[in-house]
This record gives C-alpha cells, sequence and structure tokens, in this order.
C-alpha cells in the first residue's frame, strides 16, 4: 500500500482515504446500532401494532399496497390487517390526488377510527364504526398514512404500520 | 436534496448505498427486517457524518438516534430507495449542527475553545494502530491548517455533502466551500507527494 509511486491522487481518492483514516480514527461505540433500534422500538410502544395479514394486488396491478404511490396513480387496494380480538379490513380507491378509504372491522365493535399522515402533523380524521362494523373515510390524505384504533373500554390504542395512500 | 453518492461506490452492489436502497425497498414493501438492516449498515455512516460536525460523543449519538426516528416519521417524502443514504446523512449533519449550537450555547467559552482543539476524553482515537497508509494520511492531514482538516472530514463523510450544509457546519459562506475545499485537497495531494505517496 505504500509503494512510492507519487502519482496525483484524485479528489475522490483523497477523501475516501480521509474517510477511511477517520473510521480508523473515531469508530463508533459498539451498541450504537442496538441503541437506534431499541429507540425506534420504544417510539412504537405508545400504540400496538396490528399486523398485516393480507394485501391485495389484484385490482390494482402491478403495485403493493404499502408501497410509495405516485401522485397521480389510480387504482383500488386492498389491506388487512389483524388485532387483538379484531381484524381489518381496509380498500382504499385512489382517482388522481383523490383518495377514498373504506373499512369494515369484524366482528363489529364500537371504535373510533383515526386516520393520521405520517408526514403531515396534526391533521387526523376521526371516523366511528357502525353496527355493522363499517367505517369510511371519504376524503383521505395521500402519502404514508396510519390508522389508530381506540376502542370504548380503553386500553393502549392499536395501530396499524405506515401504509401508503 | 442534492447529495450524490460517489460514482465510484454506486457502481459496487455491495457498497453500503446499494445495501441501503436494497433493504429501504424491502422496509417500505412491508418487511420489518429492511429497517433493522438499514440501521445496521448506516449507523456507522450517519456516525461519521455527526462526529465529523465536531459534536462530543454523547451527543452525536443521540444526534443518530433522532436521525433514524426522524427517517420513520417521514419515510414517505424520499423520492427513491437510492436516495436514502443522501437524506439520512443530510438530515443528521442538520441535526448535529442544531444541536452543536445549543451545545455550544450552554457550554462557557473557554470550555469551547478547549474542546475544538482537543481530542475528546473518551475517544478511542489516541489509541488506534493504524496501518502504513492511514497513518500516512493522518501524519499529512495533521500539517494542514485546522480548517482544512475539518472541512476535509466533514466532506469525506458519507455521501458527498452539499456545499450549503457545510458552509452551516463551518460557518463559511456557501460560494467559498467549493475553492477552499479544492486548495484543502491540493495541500494534502502535495503534502502525501512530498511523504512518497499512498498507493
Amino acid at each position: 500500500m505504500t509503494e512510492k509511486t507519487g502519482a496525483p491522487q484524485s479528489d475522490d481518492e483523497l477523501l475516501d482515504a480521509v474517510a477511511k483514516l477517520w473510521e480508523r480514527l473515531d469508530p463508533p461505540p459498539a451498541d450504537l446500532a442496538d441503541g437506534v433500534l431499541a429507540r425506534l422500538a420504544v417510539q412504537d410502544l405508545e400504540y400496538e401494532l396490528l399486523t398485516l395479514v393480507e394485501s391485495d394486488e389484484a385490482l390494482a396491478g402491478v403495485r403493493s399496497a404499502t408501497m410509495l404511490r405516485a401522485p397521480d396513480e389510480t387504482g383500488t387496494w386492498s389491506l388487512e390487517y389483524l388485532g387483538p380480538g379484531f381484524r381489518v379490513q381496509l380498500r382504499i380507491s385512489r382517482r388522481g390526488r383523490q383518495a377514498r378509504l373504506d373499512g369494515w372491522v369484524s366482528p363489529p365493535q364500537p371504535m373510533t377510527v383515526m386516520l393520521s399522515s405520517v408526514l403531515r402533523k396534526g391533521g387526523v380524521l376521526e371516523a366511528q364504526v357502525s353496527d355493522s362494523g363499517r367505517f369510511e373515510f371519504p376524503v383521505a390524505p395521500a402519502g404514508a398514512c396510519r390508522m389508530t384504533f381506540v376502542t370504548e373500554s380503553g386500553g393502549r390504542p392499536q395501530a396499524t404500520p405506515p401504509f401508503w395512500i | 436534496m442534492s447529495e450524490v453518492p460517489r460514482a465510484s461506490a454506486e457502481t459496487s452492489p455491495d457498497s453500503p448505498w446499494a445495501v441501503a436502497a436494497a433493504a429501504f425497498t424491502r422496509w417500505r414493501d412491508g418487511d420489518a427486517e429492511g429497517l433493522n438492516d438499514l440501521v445496521r449498515v448506516l449507523s456507522p455512516v450517519l456516525w461519521q457524518v455527526v462526529r465529523a460536525t465536531g459534536l462530543d460523543r454523547e451527543r452525536a449519538e443521540d444526534v443518530v438516534q433522532t436521525t433514524w426516528i426522524a427517517l420513520v416519521d417521514h419515510a414517505d417524502s424520499i423520492s427513491s430507495p437510492q436516495a436514502i443514504a443522501a437524506w439520512l446523512c443530510t438530515s443528521a449533519r442538520r441535526e448535529a449542527w442544531r444541536a452543536g449550537r445549543l451545545a455550544n450555547r450552554e457550554r462557557p467559552v473557554e470550555d469551547e475553545i478547549l474542546a475544538h482543539g482537543l481530542p475528546d476524553h473518551d475517544s478511542p482515537e489516541e489509541q488506534v494502530i493504524l496501518d502504513d497508509e492511514a497513518a500516512l494520511v493522518r501524519e499529512c492531514l495533521d500539517r494542514l491548517p485546522e480548517r482544512c482538516q475539518k472541512l476535509l472530514r466533514i466532506v469525506a463523510a458519507g455521501p458527498r455533502p452539499n456545499y450549503t450544509d457545510v458552509a452551516n457546519t463551518l460557518g463559511m459562506p456557501v460560494g467559498s466551500i467549493g475553492p477552499t475545499r479544492g486548495r484543502c485537497l491540493d495541500k494534502l495531494r502535495h503534502e502525501l507527494t512530498l511523504a512518497g505517496g499512498i498507493r
């Protein structure tokens, strides 16, 4: 490695050498990544996560419902989540920048459903689950969203992982 | 954001940037393990980016964690999997800059001057044994003005940063970063040539 060519190094080669030196001189704490993962896990404890059990692409064509959408994408996607004691099915219909979300909770039970945009804090939409287990958001935000279910008996809210509308 | 991963590394499928892009795609498609992999690959890179701004080790660790929380909250604003490393490094650098300003406000001036000139007490850098090439680079870097040393460390960490972030971190006008970077690299190149060159 120390062959004396004296040849001028390219900027990128020099910067790579500087980066490599600092990686040796100032390594991160051994548990850096573990600390990050622990902190992320705590962040998620504010609610209990529902499990995605099914995501149906048949109506949509090629893309999965948990993927990032193009701003003007059109189609219908469905998602199904499993929680403790209930199942929830979601159908997202999107036409250009307009989106609509319909949901079914089974077995039906009185709950408040909140739909929030992950990116834009503060904009939370609310709906009630009907006697038949239905709820709807006629105008849903676009982008990454998360849905939270609060039962009347209290307890920790149940939330979906972020999904893309 | 206008960071571009270095061309040489981008083309290699096992570069951290390529591994990170693949892990991000898996996470976005619903695989929680994707996020774990992403954290393991890029946290050491973020560490270098944050430490290059002069933040102490404890605050640096906190900034790295905050950066990941911001990612989870803002995942849908990232335009493509290839942009993930640049997005994280830019966020980390800005967060470090904010944390650094706060820390300086809390710290008496004398401490600040000392802290800039000295390595951290808990930093392992004095005990590290370097291979020949790294030792040579270190020796040559030590001969450069302090400002050059700082700037080169910042520019070298992670995907090449944009000049606005570097300017903010160093308190220099944006327009002077490009020329200063060039001059510092020329000085380093000169020192290395005098010392016999690397490779």
